[in-house]
């Protein structure tokens, strides 16, 4: 079956990447609000998504439908291991996304196998994502698509019931 | 016993680095033997010794150990029994809190275990942290070694994020 057309992002490409990268937070931190943004997120994401699309080391990939509407981005990085345990370079997607109304219909399948493939050209042979505890859709979807747990990330709040997990 | 092993812990000293290598690497040893993706490279122990002496002098890490019993010899230092290390950073205005104390690695010799010292070490490592103006504190483990999950979360931390990875040359 013919999917949407995958392809690199450019920077006219920005303002829709901010819409879906807030629609994605807004989502993240309505089930966890120890995901909730701070006052100048947007102005930073702005930023950086400017110097990412500049940066070889960063590769953002978006779903478009008609040549015109961005439904889902991907965003990835390759960086050193930490010098100690392999691997020595590693792949890392922070970010992906798929609008509501355009889910199961295997956009993100498309969008993870693009940024896979442009991570495997640049010599990386290993990629790590972190995915949110309270989000079981998303983990399930990754452990579907064959990756695995290697670790946990856990936090507390300084102050006495700051934050907590979702379900605590 | 928590009081004792409290008593125990200490700020790292330059006079501490050999015995830090050694457990420190003996700690990415029993990592990679829970944890087979995170195996040593083969020059982490030439990198450990250089990296100890300049994490010591960084003033946004944090270098503790924990010391064990003196063998009783006149002039004997009590050994290094464990170590914690932390880091605090600022990182970039996304989530709302800037200001994260790392837990970064935490480790005591299996001969000494059981007696709080891995526990005196995380709660010393966390209030120096949230000393130097930590919101949140952050600790990652590799799921495979859940005895520090385990540990971890006793002391109040709460799973945040899982952490998955998937090797290339299987897609």
């Amino acid at each position: 079956m013919e999917g949407v057309p995958i392809r690199n992002a450019r920077r006219g490409d920005i303002p829709s990447l901010l819409l879906l990268w807030n629609a994605m937070m807004k989502e993240i931190s309505a089930t966890d609000s120890r995901f909730a943004l701070h006052a100048r997120a947007q102005e930073h994401q702005t930023a950086q998504f400017q110097r990412w699309l500049q940066d070889e080391k960063h590769l953002i990939v978006v779903a478009e439908e008609g040549g015109r509407l961005i439904t889902g981005f991907a965003i990835a990085s390759v960086t050193a291991g930490n010098g100690w345990q392999i691997p020595v370079r590693v792949g890392r997607i922070s970010d992906i996304y798929v609008a509501a109304p355009r889910r199961r219909q295997g956009v993100a399948r498309r969008l993870t196998g693009r940024l896979l493939d442009l991570l495997y050209e640049t010599g990386v042979g290993t990629v790590r994502l972190s995915v949110a505890v309270g989000n079981d859709g998303a983990h399930a979807f990754w452990r579907s698509m064959g990756w695995d747990d290697l670790e946990v990330v856990l936090q507390k709040g300084v102050e006495p019931g700051q934050e907590t997990a979702p379900g605590a | 016993m928590a009081t004792e092993a409290r008593s125990a812990v200490r700020a790292a000293r330059r006079s501490d680095l050999q015995a830090l290598a050694d457990l420190r690497m003996r700690f990415l040893g029993e990592v990679a033997h829970a944890e087979p993706r995170l195996r040593l490279l083969a020059d982490a122990r030439a990198r450990t010794e250089q990296t100890l002496p300049v994490w010591m002098g960084q003033d946004d890490r944090i270098l503790i150990v924990a010391e064990g019993e003196a063998s009783g010899e006149d002039d004997a230092a009590a050994p290094i029994v464990g170590y914690a290390m932390g880091l605090f950073s600022t990182v970039p205005p996304v989530l709302r809190h800037t200001h994260v104390g790392e837990i970064l690695e935490i480790y005591v010799l299996p001969d000494v275990r059981g007696k709080g010292l891995a526990g005196a070490l995380l709660d010393v490592l966390t209030e120096a942290l949230t000393g130097r103006g930590a919101e949140v504190l952050r600790a990652a483990a590799p799921i495979a070694g859940n005895a520090d999950v385990a540990r971890i979360e006793r002391a109040g931390y709460q799973p945040l994020q899982y952490v998955l990875e998937r090797r290339l040359d299987t897609v």
